[in-house]
């Protein structure tokens, strides 16, 4: 066969692997839309937005640590830890501000011990976020032992999960802000360019000029952050604070979603922008399949098994 | 050479075209058994596709390829390795974690029933060919703690034990030390003793001319010329490579006026400077306007020495003083606030960002000045580099173009680039032309005399003798972590320099 008779076509599939999420995105669309037209409502858009602002948030402020080259597997607990510490500053009568203060603070602490273990004594990311899952899941235990703790006559507070203003909830527009913002410093500041840079040849960035260790630990802190606001916005939908939000599997989540947008695990090459994109896809592909009254183990296996294929298909653009 | 028989690999032919690119063009080429032939031509003159052709790992747009007289099925990279085309490449493909011996039969290890590695049988294969041409190798080493010259043996070997007839060698040479290259050499003399064809890609020509016998050289996807290397010289070699202009260009260069110690004022002073273990006692002075170049074996500490000088490593006695203040770089961070530019030796490792692009490798260490406010300005990104991309004329022309795609000597461009947009008054490069080739090399040495001119106080580490007698104003020498003679490049004679490096006593 000729080079040239083949170029047309790998030249097409090259077009079509560069964009495989956004059509995968509307290939789902597309299929829930038909067989159940309930899927197109403005409500259970409006739901899917809803739902996928928790793990949105958190993958939104992870891409940049996987695109150092990193990963962090502690936001699960930090979001439970976070919950609580609002709960309790609520309970102590601190005003709203405060409060949410504190829950952000949680993250924090956590993303900024993260960071530094990371950065300064240069320790695998995975086993050193991992430890911090298991050390923050005991703290939240002692914090709030095993009892949901109720959320009550906090007008203020619920008003950041379960309030809605111009038709669509708080926390959405609270996710499309941290996104933005995001998105703009990737794409707007030296931090976005460092970023990557650090992920694609970190001593090469070191010897530049940069101070590296700072940065990963900045993208630490980050992540932490982002976990904690999650937290603060679920423990305000179900009015609870509880030490086994976030369980295992959400790391995963946020992970996937991350990965599912193009994000090199390796490190280097990522966008903010396309997490979105894997966040959305999981989202709609959770909310189809409750519609169509999937049972919760078939698609648990279904959700794993287009994850792989997703990322097979994205591999091939290497 | 020649046997009579038919050459042991015959290309007729041959020519690859992309797109509207033609990479090679109506190009024969064969290799005699017992035949060294060099293949030279500067990146992008058609040596890496005709080697893959040869390789099965591109297939073709026309032409044939014959072995031994029969034809080969193209673009099979397994089948070529099956008839005896076997490839070694600059960066080594061996696991360092394994033994010299596991690695020679890395996937193909003689076995026993049920599969099982037949170890005896592995070992006695394995000296036998070590036997046979004459190669020393501790065959339960573990590959990465065998010096460099050594790994390349295991790879030689590990070609043969594919009963290998013909080797292609692209740059084998590039990270081996001055004795080591004659190491290998002698390998390579043995091989073709026993009928081994060879063909050997370097961009060093004292290589060539030390063990070649043929070359053939290519420019813009064709052959030019061939010949035996006892009927030609260097300068011709140099001008059939390179083409007339940059010829003529090169030889100006050789001339140029030496300017020993600048114009006077001193930049850099060291004194006493060392580090414990690793250097000691080193003290010169680097003034501006000067090129000063350290040379030695490898493994003399030059570039421990000059990391210390950039912060990115720290010297732990001794004094460094800098436009007659006193400091210690702690940091690049620290080196670069104080003026210094370095360029490292691995551009790879740490130089470059590959994949990124050549806009933002430019600006990787400018970043703080296209800022406007919080805020990064790609625009100003962009005209920054169209600029450097002019001024250093990199190829392709395209600032969007990934790094990782261009060739050896336009990533060293942009490399260096990368310093020279913040007019650094003391640039350190280390190595600054290993793997680039010739055209680009007077390229580099061309901005290197511009910066000079300008002022700069320029630093070169350079194990390329070559290199040193044509771009040095001063010349250091190191022998094992001490500064050994300091010479003026005008009234240095390479001999002397020869038996300094080597301690003084070769």
């Amino acid at each position: 066969m000729s080079e040239r008779g083949l170029s047309l076509p790998a030249a097409l599939s090259g077009h079509v692997v560069q964009n495989a999420l956004p059509v995968a995105v509307a290939v789902i669309i597309a299929i829930f839309a038909l067989t159940e037209p309930a899927f197109l409502s403005t409500d259970n858009l409006v739901g899917i937005a809803r739902q996928v602002a928790i793990i949105g948030i958190m993958a939104v402020c992870m891409t940049f640590v996987i695109m150092t080259g990193g990963v962090d597997l502690s936001v699960g607990p930090v979001l439970a830890l976070a919950g609580l510490a609002a709960f309790y500053s609520l309970d102590a009568g601190f005003p709203l501000p405060v409060v949410i203060l504190a829950g952000l603070s949680v993250g924090a602490v956590v993303g900024l011990a993260n960071g530094l273990i990371v950065a300064f004594l240069q320790l695998p990311p995975i086993i050193v976020t991992l430890a911090m899952l298991s050390m923050v899941r005991g703290t939240a235990l002692i914090v709030g032992g095993p009892e949901q703790h109720l959320i009550r006559n906090e007008p203020g507070y619920s008003f950041i999960g379960t309030g809605s203003m111009m038709g669509l909830p708080v926390s959405v527009y609270i996710f499309a802000a941290v996104a933005v913002f995001m998105i703009l410093v990737q794409r707007r500041t030296p931090l976005g360019l460092l970023v990557a840079a650090i992920g694609d040849n970190e001593r090469a960035a070191r010897l530049s000029g940069h101070r590296t260790r700072l940065t990963k630990t900045l993208v630490y802190v980050i992540c932490g952050l982002g976990a904690a606001l999650a937290g603060i916005i679920q423990s305000s939908q179900v009015h609870t604070a509880l030490a086994t939000y976030g369980p295992f599997g959400t790391e995963l989540d946020v992970i996937a979603a991350v990965v599912l947008g193009g994000t090199s695990i390796m490190g280097g090459n990522g966008s903010i922008a396309r997490t979105l994109l894997g966040v959305f896809f999981l989202g709609i592909l959770n909310n189809g399949m409750n519609i169509l009254n999937v049972p919760i183990d078939i698609q648990l296996i279904a959700k794993g098994a287009i994850i792989v294929a997703a990322l097979a298909i994205a591999a091939r653009r290497g | 050479m020649t046997t009579g028989g038919p050459p042991l690999l015959r290309g007729t032919g041959l020519a690859k075209i992309y797109g509207n690119l033609v990479a090679l063009d109506d190009t024969d080429f064969s290799v005699d058994p017992g035949e060294v032939r060099a293949l030279i031509g500067s990146n992008g003159a058609g040596k890496s596709t005709l080697i893959k052709i040869l390789t099965g790992a591109v297939m073709p747009t026309r032409g044939s390829v014959e072995i031994s007289g029969e034809i080969a099925p193209l673009g099979d990279p397994s089948e070529m390795i099956r008839r005896g085309v076997a490839c070694i490449y600059q960066h080594s493909n061996l696991a360092p974690a394994m033994s010299a011996l596991d690695n020679i039969y890395l996937g193909r290890q003689p076995t026993r029933r049920f599969g099982f590695v037949d170890t005896r049988r592995q070992r006695l294969k394995a000296e036998e060919l070590l036997a046979h041409h004459g190669i020393d190798i501790d065959l339960d080493a573990r590959v990465g703690t065998l010096p460099t010259v050594k790994q390349k043996e295991v790879e030689i070997l590990k070609a043969l034990a594919l009963d290998a007839r013909v080797i292609l060698m692209d740059e084998p040479t590039g990270w081996l030390a001055g004795a080591d290259v004659v190491r290998l050499h002698d390998t390579i003399r043995m091989l073709k003793a026993r009928g081994v064809g060879i063909v050997y890609i370097s961009h060093v020509l004292d290589e060539i001319f030390a063990v070649c016998d043929t070359v053939t050289i290519m420019r813009d996807g064709r052959v030019v010329a061939e010949s035996a290397v006892a009927e030609i010289d260097r300068p011709r070699l140099v001008h059939l490579m390179v083409g007339e202009k940059l010829a003529r260009e090169s030889a100006d260069a050789a001339l140029h006026q030496r300017r020993p110690r600048g114009t006077g004022a001193v930049r850099l002073s060291a004194r006493g400077l060392g580090k414990s273990g690793v250097f000691a006692d080193v003290s010169f002075d680097l003034h501006a306007g000067e090129i000063f170049c350290l040379t030695g074996l490898i493994g003399s500490r030059r570039t421990e020495l000059v990391r210390t000088l950039f912060g990115s490593d720290r010297f732990d006695s001794g004094m460094l003083e800098i436009d007659g203040r006193r400091v210690a770089p702690r940091t690049p961070l620290d080196g670069m606030s104080l003026g210094i530019g370095f360029v490292p030796e691995d551009r790879h490792r740490e130089g470059l960002m590959l994949d990124m692009n050549v806009t933002e490798n430019l600006a990787m260490a400018t970043l703080g000045r296209h800022c406007r406010g919080p805020f990064l300005s790609r625009s100003g990104m962009v005209r920054a580099g169209r600029k450097a991309i002019e001024d250093l004329s990199v190829q392709p022309r395209d600032g969007s173009k990934v790094v990782r795609l261009l060739s050896g000597g336009n990533q060293q461009k942009v490399l260096v680039g990368k310093w020279l947009s913040r007019s650094p008054r003391i640039l350190i490069l280390d190595e600054p032309t290993v793997g680039v080739d010739v055209g680009a090399k007077a390229e580099i040495y061309a901005i290197l005399r511009r910066e000079r001119e300008q002022g700069a106080a320029i630093l070169i580490v350079s194990s390329d003798l070559e290199e040193v007698m044509t771009v040095a104003d001063r010349i250091g020498v190191m022998v094992s972590g001490r500064l050994a003679a300091v010479h003026d490049a005008g009234t240095a004679a390479m001999a002397d320099i020869v038996r300094e490096i080597g301690g003084g006593s070769a």
